[in-house]
């Protein structure tokens, strides 16, 4: 059938149908090279530590453990129960200190502070450091991701 | 000898370039002196080539050696100290020349019409700078290299959509760990050159293609602005001002050579006290002093956007300004001058 006029010449239509598989055959290569660029995450799904370690902690004292490759904190509470951190700062990712003398948490990157448990008190960190679940199984002290 | 010039000339056909270059005239006014600043961020390109290749014959990137081979390359290598010292501070040169480059020609208009093309790819070869600084800063692989990195590659999950996303493919995953080492080293010594190499190309070709801008003011006083031959007068005083900045170079990778800080511990806190390379103390001053909520928002992602705003804004310049070359342009020239302060401000806060 041959229509009276058309929006396409053949041309432009050729054009585009080549152009816009020419895009398609790039993406479908490009694609795998995203995906790859990114390697999965390492974070751990739980971690677990001899209770014998942390046992003997007076209230209010901290102490370190490893959470996955980032550094974690461990605090004793006055029930004599933990609250466990990621000890790494909200505002940019670096990793902080306690100062056991303050009872505070201190990211020497930026001046951000938290309070012992974790709250952000001070400086540009915008929330909380991050709390993990922590429980105690037989003689192993088991530390999970917050459900 | 003549008869190899010739062979050569018939095969490559190189009288175009040198025939071009004998007959290119340099404009001569009180601003001449900016011309200065692009040939000498050349030269200490060249200077980075050559010494960066120096260093990669002995630098090992990996987690458990990059710390170690950098301290063997200070401590054993015969004048190690000194190729890595040169190697910093030329960085630090290329720099300064790079700021000082585009401020000038930000003064004098030179973007406008028809040299946007040549601003945009100056821009992007801005960030080629910082980026090398950024991942180069990461190579000794020490506590304060380590913070650094965390910090900036950070910096853009605060954005909207895609930033988690490129926080994820710097880093290598969701945190920095010896593929972020991997991957920096890559991009320092191959990515980057490689990118870096080609806007140059364009760069340099459409400078000689549009030829040196003259400042309008100049114009404006009516006579024909004097001229000096590119070869031999400007080459001689180029090579003049290149001899000062090398003795300048060489003074301060004597007597300031970087020193190394302890092996980057993944597990330690942040070290005391930590700053970054001079030319991001602004950013970094801007953000320890912003506020972690403004106006119900997160602070930190209402810094980032402020900045990304800004260097959109600084990359297409020649199409916010683009109006005629013969305006004057204060506003610009008042912003050029505001940006300057902010940033040499911020540093001074940053360092009390």
């Amino acid at each position: 059938m041959k229509l009276p006029y058309s929006l396409f010449s053949r041309r432009a239509f050729l054009n585009s149908l080549i152009g816009g598989w020419l895009a398609a055959l790039g993406a479908a290569f490009i694609s795998p090279l995203v995906k790859y660029i990114v390697p999965p995450t390492r974070e751990p799904d739980q971690v677990s530590t001899p209770l014998a370690d942390f046992e003997n902690m007076a209230p209010h004292t901290v102490k370190g453990f490893a959470w996955g490759n980032k550094p974690g904190f461990l605090k004793k509470t006055d029930d004599g129960g933990f609250i466990a951190f990621v000890g790494v700062c909200t505002h940019l990712d670096c990793n902080v200190s306690f100062v056991a003398e303050q009872r505070r948490f201190y990211c020497a990157c930026h001046e951000g502070w938290y309070d012992e448990n974790g709250l952000n008190v001070a400086g540009p960190p915008p929330a909380p450091l991050r709390r993990l679940a922590v429980s105690v199984e037989g003689d192993a002290l088991i530390i999970k991701k917050q459900a | 000898m003549n008869v190899l010039r010739a062979w050569i000339e018939d095969r490559l056909g190189l009288s175009a370039v040198t025939g071009f270059l004998a007959k290119k005239d340099v404009p001569r006014h009180k601003h001449t002196f900016l011309y200065y600043t692009g040939s000498s961020i050349l030269l200490f390109l060249v200077i980075q080539i050559v010494t960066g290749v120096l260093l990669g014959f002995y630098y090992q990137p990996t987690l458990a050696e990059a710390n170690a081979s950098v301290v063997r390359i200070m401590t054993e290598m015969p004048l190690g100290w000194l190729v890595r010292s040169v190697h910093s501070w030329s960085a630090t040169f290329m720099i300064a020349l790079v700021f000082a480059h585009l401020l000038g020609i930000a003064f004098t208009k030179a973007y406008r019409k028809p040299r946007e093309a040549t601003w945009v790819t100056g821009v992007l070869l801005l960030g080629a700078s910082l980026a090398f600084g950024f991942t180069g800063y990461l190579l000794p692989w020490d506590e304060l290299s380590l913070a650094a990195t965390k910090v900036g590659t950070d910096l853009p999950k605060a954005l909207p959509v895609v930033g988690p996303w490129l926080t994820q493919v710097m880093r290598a995953g969701g945190d920095v760990t010896g593929d972020t080492l991997s991957r920096f080293f890559i991009f320092h010594v191959s990515v980057l050159p490689l990118a870096a190499m080609a806007f140059i190309g364009v760069h340099l070709f459409l400078v000689q293609r549009h030829g040196m801008s003259v400042p309008h003011e100049e114009e404006r006083k009516g006579v024909n602005v004097p001229v000096l031959p590119f070869w031999p007068n400007f080459a001689f005083r180029e090579a003049g001002v290149w001899l000062v900045l090398l003795g300048l170079l060489t003074t301060s990778a004597v007597l300031a050579a970087p020193g190394i800080g302890p092996q980057a511990d993944l597990m330690a806190p942040a070290p005391q006290g930590i700053k970054p390379e001079w030319y991001f103390l602004f950013m970094f001053q801007t953000l320890k002093v912003f506020p972690a909520r403004v106006l119900g928002l997160n602070g930190e992602m209402f810094a980032v956007l402020i900045m990304m705003a800004g260097m959109a804004a600084l990359l297409l310049l020649p199409f916010i300004d683009n109006r005629p070359f013969e305006r004057k342009g204060k506003v610009i020239t008042a912003l050029a001058w505001t940006g300057l302060a902010y940033a040499i401000g911020m540093s001074i806060w940053s360092l009390l």
